[in-house]
């Protein structure tokens, strides 16, 4: 296998696992809420499935499902006094939920002594080192492609085959409009709640994929600038679909930091997209529009988009 | 006794830092009373005018006061810069009708120019990093040699100065906004934009001079900060952020005088928190402040208009 | 004094006026009626500067007002008190006031014209301290005359200053106009409340989709009927 090759491999992975993070800020962007601190969770799955492996010796198949509950849990701990906050309030305090988590693991020491004699476990600022479940059990990086790409699959089918049943549908209504969706009867903190929580495992299932896959993971990591990404990732592919955060990825790390065409400007370029693409078309390259033009030319019909709210002159 | 001088000096110690955060906090609430959107560039307009300004400081044969204007010009620059892709599109109603919003309803805005913000974010800073790849940049020092005592208490004049900058920028500002007649078409545009417009206020134009201001007031905060540290690193941008933020939300966003409040308080709340825990407790206290303050249900008014109160 | 030429402006994707065509005389009251939707906040919206039309000319005094911000249009002398009064909630009512004279200089002369606007306006002196968001519904009313009255202007518009407020202070506001019509304002007026806007116009026309649908003076068109097109736009079955 060339380096090509290996880095190819490498570069998949990451983008899958990125995905899942973007696909868990886009889930909460649906239910019409900007969240900063999606890393929160990605940490979170990190660091839970880290310890179920390393300290509770579990497969990780198990430490995966582990991750996404504890994700799933936490992210409803802190939907329940959030969701009723408005745009701008929510995403500050999805921020600070972040912020506090982060150096709350910058304090959390537990360490234990490994089977080689050497000490493990998280070690506050250091970080937690030798997660090496994958080397321990020769999965090649192949597999763990694989599997990152499978969890992928599992999470986008899922999604998916919700896509047109009520519950989504009741989402996307709560995200453009919730008065109106309360005025149908939608349960609208229900909706919200749900939605977090759904995000919440799914970042922390990208989170115990991407510590496994480095085998060391510290708190500076899933710092602001990652839940920002995130957002990012998800505005710019696009809110029409479940494939457009994963356009974003793809767009950010495949096509810039792959080709090194812009190496070093690679913010520069992403930053100014996220705002011309905000100026010009806020729904994302994906949006409901250019879906249903394509859904048209294919010569299928999709499920009535729900139109946007008209703006008034204020 | 020693221990109520103790908790004294830690408070003193808070209340000259809150200055700080207050001063840069300042430009943030600025934008923010003007036209109801928070610029989460803010931080990142000080971090590259300060990186410029270091930048010059490296070049050598440049006086103080010649890197204060150049940090001053860079963050106005930048700022208006941010105004023209973020913040001047986001007011356009109709694009919001012709195309939806990646989140609709009355957030839409909002959130427009925030996550566009956050993007002009990533493009300033790293632009700074490219300037100067280092992490530790000398900047030039106006720290003070000695420290003052006053009775049982320390007091280094530097800092003293800093809050008094704060105070008095703060003062200046929110005199202006409640006595002038520019601060009545400033304070007019933000309460209800469509009638300023009616009688006669240019709005667009109110809206570029705030953020013109609201750059310069992060220019001479970002020199001031940095002067009496002597140095800067890329972490500048995400700090002026962090604490101008919780600063001006612990006032109500959007009040001149509450972001000097929000600020002297938060400045206290850390130094507390940084006796007892540690840098740590010091850190954590800010964003637990900042979370509890946000959940507490509040009074309507309480963010909102650019005002003196 | 005012003269619209097939004036037609789009609102997003919505072609709210599809070439009216109207004229407003100095010294008069005119009035323009129509249902929801017609068209008649678009007109006044485009006739302030705020929103620019597709098509067509409006001539005040003789000039050429498309094109010009409202700032040059208040200028001019064309006030407009908008629809759902806008007062600044946050400001005072004297503050308000000021508000009103932005584009003019001269301190002293505006001091004055406060000063005779709470002679006016009893009830805005009693709250001359107040936010305006406190103020009620038909107190708002006058502060936004009053504030519109402050440019000095040598044509008041109002869109629709009934909309909202009870019968009692419906018929306040329209003594108003009456008073201001008297003190020789020349005055352009949009309303839905046909019966009182009948009552003190010299000439009315009435708006129907976009376009003008009738001309004339009071009396013309037997009340019923213009107020089954005013509210409804339905004509009825001849």
């Amino acid at each position: 296998m060339g380096p090509e090759h290996a880095h190819a491999i490498g570069l998949a992975t990451d983008m899958a696992v990125m995905s899942l993070l973007a696909l868990s800020a886009y889930l909460l962007l649906l239910a019409g809420r900007i969240s900063f601190g999606q890393q929160a969770y990605f940490g979170l799955g990190a660091y839970a499935s880290a310890l179920a492996t390393t300290w509770a010796q579990w497969p990780l198949a198990a430490a995966l499902a582990g991750a996404g509950l504890v994700g799933a849990a936490a992210a409803f701990a802190l939907a329940l006094p959030t969701s009723r906050l408005s745009g701008l309030h929510h995403a500050v305090a999805t921020l600070a939920f972040a912020e506090m988590l982060r150096i709350a693991l910058q304090g959390w020491h537990w360490r234990w002594t490994g089977a080689d004699g050497a000490p493990a476990g998280p070690n506050g600022i250091d970080g937690f080192r030798d997660i090496r479940w994958l080397l321990e059990n020769d999965v090649s990086d192949a597999a763990f492609l694989g599997l990152a790409a499978g969890v992928l699959g599992a999470v986008l089918l899922a999604l998916a085959l919700l896509w047109r049943c009520r519950a989504a549908l009741a989402l996307r209504a709560v995200g453009q409009d919730d008065t109106l969706a309360a005025a149908q009867g939608t349960p609208v903190r229900r909706v919200r709640l749900a939605a977090a929580t759904v995000a919440g495992a799914v970042a922390a299932l990208g989170g115990a994929l991407y510590a496994h896959r480095t085998t060391y993971i510290e708190p500076a990591l899933f710092d602001p600038m990652l839940g920002v990404h995130a957002v990012g990732y998800a505005l710019i592919g696009g809110l029409g679909t479940v494939f457009g955060p994963l356009l974003g990825v793809a767009f950010d790390l495949g096509l810039l930091d792959a080709t090194r065409v812009f190496a070093g400007w690679r913010m520069v370029v992403f930053g100014g997209l996220v705002a011309l693409f905000l100026r010009w078309r806020p729904r994302g390259l994906l949006d409901e529009a250019t879906l249903d033009r394509l859904a048209s030319f294919l010569g299928r019909r999709r499920a009535p988009p729900i139109a946007p709210s008209l703006e008034t002159v204020r | 006794m020693g221990r109520v001088i103790d908790l004294l000096q830690t408070t003193l110690d808070g209340l000259l830092d809150g200055a700080s955060y207050a001063l840069v906090g300042l430009g943030l609430t600025l934008t923010f009373g003007t036209l109801r959107r928070l610029n989460l560039a803010h931080g990142a307009v000080a971090m590259i005018a300060a990186y410029a300004g270091a930048w010059l400081h490296g070049r050598g044969a440049v006086p103080a006061w010649g890197v204060a204007l150049a940090v001053v010009g860079v963050a106005v620059v930048a700022s208006l810069y941010v105004e023209w892709l973020c913040f001047a599109p986001a007011a356009d109603g109709a694009t919001l009708a012709r195309g939806g919003a990646p989140v609709a309803g009355a957030d839409a805005r909002e959130v427009v120019a925030l996550a566009s913000s956050f993007a002009v974010w990533m493009q300033l800073e790293q632009l700074g990093v490219h300037l100067l790849p280092r992490h530790l940049n000398a900047f030039p020092s106006l720290a003070a040699e000695t420290e003052w005592a006053l009775g049982p208490f320390a007091l280094r004049p530097d800092r003293l100065a800093l809050a008094l900058l704060a105070v008095v920028l703060t003062a200046g500002l929110a005199t202006w906004l409640a006595r002038t007649r520019g601060g009545l078409a400033w304070r007019a545009a933000a309460d209800q934009r469509v009638a300023a417009g009616l009688v006669g206020i240019g709005v667009p134009g109110v809206q570029r001079m705030a953020f013109a201001v609201a750059g310069a007031l992060a220019g001479v905060a970002a020199f001031a900060v940095l002067a009496v540290q002597g140095q800067v690193t890329p972490m500048f941008g995400m700090w002026v952020l962090t604490k101008g933020l919780v600063a001006a939300l612990l006032g109500g966003l959007g009040s001149v005088r509450g972001v000097l409040g929000g600020g002297l308080a938060l400045g206290v709340v850390e130094a507390h928190a940084q006796g007892l825990a540690g840098a740590l407790g010091r850190e954590f206290a800010t964003w637990a402040l900042l979370f509890a303050v946000l959940l507490v249900p509040r009074r309507r008014g309480g963010a909102g208009r650019a005002h003196g109160a | 004094m005012l003269e619209i030429e097939d004036l037609a402006t789009a609102y997003g994707k919505i072609d709210a006026l599809k070439g009216v065509s109207l004229s407003a005389r100095g010294g008069e009251v005119t009035c323009l009626l129509g249902p929801n939707g017609a068209g008649k906040t678009t007109l006044m919206m485009t006739l302030a500067g705020i929103l620019r039309p597709q098509r067509g000319s409006i001539r005040f005094e003789g000039e050429e007002i498309v094109g010009r911000t409202p700032a040059e249009i208040v200028a001019r002398g064309l006030a407009l008190v908008p629809e759902n009064r806008l007062v600044f909630p946050a400001l005072s009512v004297r503050e308000n006031l000021l508000a009103g004279a932005f584009r003019r200089r001269d301190r002293a002369a505006i001091r004055d014209d406060v000063e005779r606007m709470l002679d006016r306006f009893p009830r805005l002196r009693e709250r001359i301290g107040q936010l305006a968001g406190t103020l009620s519904g038909g107190e708002q009313q006058m502060l936004a005359v009053a504030r519109a009255l402050m440019s000095r202007p040598r044509m008041l518009l109002m869109d629709e200053p009934s909309v909202g407020l009870a019968p009692l202070v419906v018929a306040e506001i329209f003594a108003i106009v009456r008073q201001l019509h008297a003190e020789g304002t020349s005055i352009f007026l949009v309303e839905q409340n046909a019966h009182m806007a009948l009552k003190v116009a010299q000439h009315f026309y009435l708006i129907e989709q976009g376009r003008i649908g009738f001309s004339g003076t009071p009396g013309q068109l037997a009340e019923d009927d213009v107020i089954q097109r005013a509210y409804l736009g339905r004509r009825r079955a001849a």
